[in-house]
């Protein structure tokens, strides 16, 4: 049940992202470009965190990598 | 008869407050944002290191959103107290916005935040994570809302005026919020904001670096700062070009003045790399030039006029004689609205009636149909702004940006590589650093708005009889105490900043007790609890989705 309910969500989002490319891609592109700009920048400067994580991790086990 | 002292005065006295809210403004758009990406490491990997660096930068943002607030109400009002006839004329466009931004995007924001910063021992990991993304979207939403408003005031789209109640009236909402010039200057405003966070997040990182002090969160900090940074950047240098791109058409005086460009030149026409305009002999003292690169950079074509500003003035003073039969018809319609001669006089002659409010300045007892041929020619020279301001104010802007953009190029190198801290010297730059993006937005909010002069609304309603009727000491008065008390603003937010910062983070595992206090994270979060009281707090906030 739990599982449905996340793929309830992320395809609830999908149809959401879908309805603004529309819309919002035709009307209005500057608009569009900040929400999915501003969205992969976050999850840039995210995985960039999590990069420093491995890094340190890699640094400090050097094994693991092999 | 309106007093230009009054005008000059209302202007300085907008102008002074903006610049200094816009000094809280992009710190707390990109701070928000910047927030987000810190709070989903920290959903994500569970590790509390990152809740850490959320709460404590969190504690920053507090502190710059707080002033901000105090600073911004009172531009609002401003707009009633000083800039009464420009209400009354454009209040059914440019309050509609305003209001969905105070009732829409600032009171999420303001609540959210209160929930983001109170609410992580209330709040699951995952509730809490969305609302720190409200905080993020109410903040720009806030922006949004503001540069909508504003992008009427630049490119007037969605709204007609009606010669019998003498208003603008809106015609089309989706017009307004659609319009090219908000959406581009709302996405370079709020990328500015990431930039201006980006670079306070990696200053104060460097400074921890230098001082060897929280070195798990001031690496990890820079890291995520820097890549947030050098892509907003990007973005922020991107959609600078929109704008010119988008200027090029809605705002003629503008762009050529941003590039102090006296004469219509054969396209592709050259770009002044360096100039110093002269407004009175219409001519620069002397140029640096790069052959055939404004047209393509302004127009994205090689073979697109731009039309320079001795042409713009001999074509306005065209507009001008042509708006004047329709300010004479608004006078017959003031008397008479039924007056039929009078309507299609007025509907004859209706794209041209701010260029007919221009020359009422000037015109004898303000009567434009005694206007002279010098009347005309003085107003006309009125359409141009100030080339000189504008054309520096940007190039520092620019320059400023790329300066920004080189800095992060370097950091993301050395950040990558871990050998930041083996740079002592870089680390200083990027602390010195802090003030650059603030400058450059202030630069950024000069050009725009210096360059929309002499309109509040452009091409529709002069600046000169925009303002109130106050009397000058009332305006001195005024500009004097908002001067004086931004200032005081600006200095608690720089000792609460300092202080906090040196202060440093909340260390919540460093003393971990075993009692369960019901002091929770809230107050420790809020950096309201005192020092020896943290010790006391427990950190129970790991809680699951």
């Amino acid at each position: 049940m739990k599982l449905f309910g996340w793929f309830a969500l992320f395809f609830l989002l999908a149809m959401i992202v879908i309805f603004l490319a529309i819309i919002l891609g035709d009307a209005a592109p500057w608009y569009f470009a900040w929400i999915i700009g501003t969205g992969f920048l976050i999850l840039t400067s995210a995985a960039a965190g999590m990069l420093f994580d491995e890094q340190e991790d890699e640094a400090a086990h050097p094994q693991k990598s092999t | 008869m309106i007093n230009d002292t009054v005008v000059e005065l209302s202007r300085w006295q907008f102008a002074a407050t903006a610049l200094y809210h816009f000094l809280f403004v992009p710190l707390t758009l990109g701070l928000t944002v910047f927030l987000a990406a810190l709070e989903t490491v920290y959903v994500v990997t569970g590790k509390q290191i990152y809740k850490e660096m959320t709460q404590f930068w969190a504690k920053l943002l507090l502190i710059n959103f707080a002033l901000g607030v105090a600073t911004g109400l009172t531009m609002e009002f401003e707009f009633g107290t000083n800039w009464s006839f420009y209400s009354g004329f454009v209040g059914d466009i440019f309050g509609a916005p305003l209001a969905v931004e105070g009732l829409m995007a600032f009171f999420m924001e303001s609540t959210m935040i209160g929930l983001m910063i109170f609410g992580w021992d209330r709040l699951s990991r995952g509730q809490h994570l969305i609302v720190t993304y409200l905080v993020a979207l109410g903040s720009n939403l806030s922006a949004l809302w503001i540069l909508v408003a504003n992008g009427f005031m630049q490119d007037p789209q969605g709204a007609v005026f009606n010669p019998i109640t003498m208003r603008m009236e809106l015609e089309s909402f989706s017009a307004l919020i659609f319009s090219h010039d908000a959406q581009a200057k709302f996405v370079h405003t709020s990328i500015a904001g990431y930039v201006t966070a980006a670079i306070f997040v990696a200053g104060v990182s460097a400074f921890y670096l230098l001082k060897k002090r929280h070195l798990e969160l001031a690496r990890r900090s820079f890291r995520m700062a820097t890549i947030f940074g050098v892509l907003s950047t990007i973005g922020v240098i991107t959609l600078g070009d929109a704008l010119g791109f988008i200027g090029a058409h809605a705002q003629p005086a503008k762009i050529a003045a941003m590039e102090a460009m006296w004469e219509t030149e054969k396209a592709p026409a050259p770009f002044n790399l360096a100039a110093w305009p002269n407004q009175d002999k219409q001519e620069n003292s002397w140029a640096i030039q790069i052959p055939y690169l404004l047209t393509p950079l302004l127009t994205h074509t090689m073979d697109t006029e731009l039309p320079g500003i001795k042409n713009l003035i001999a074509h306005n003073a065209e507009r001008i004689k042509n708006g004047i039969p329709a300010v004479e018809a608004l006078k017959k319609l003031s008397s008479n609205p039924n007056d039929a001669a009078a309507l299609a006089q007025f509907k004859a002659h209706e794209p041209d009636l701010g260029y007919g409010f221009l020359v009422q300045r000037y015109a004898p007892n303000q009567d434009v149909s005694q206007a002279t041929e010098a009347n005309i020619a003085q107003a006309a020279q009125d359409t141009i702004p100030d080339v000189f301001a504008i054309y520096w104010v940007f190039r520092i802007m620019v320059a400023l940006a790329f300066l920004m953009l080189a800095f992060f190029i370097l950091a993301v190198i050395y950040s990558l590589r871990n050998e930041v801290e083996k740079h002592p010297w870089f680390l200083k730059f990027s602390l010195w650093l802090i003030p650059v993006p603030f400058l450059a937005c202030e630069m950024g909010w000069l050009t725009a708005e210096l360059g929309r002069q002499p309109w509040t609304v452009y091409n529709l309603l002069p600046t000169w009889m925009s303002a109130s009727s106050h009397s000058v000491q009332y305006m001195v008065f005024s500009l004097i105490g908002f001067v004086g008390l931004y200032t005081i603003f600006i200095l608690i937010e720089m000792y609460l900043m300092v202080r906090a910062i040196k202060q440093g983070p909340d260390q919540h595992d460093a003393h971990p007790t075993p009692s369960s206090g019901s002091l929770g994270g809230s107050v420790l979060a809020s950096g309201a609890a005192p020092v020896h009281a943290k010790a006391l707090i427990v950190d129970s906030t790991n809680k699951e989705v």
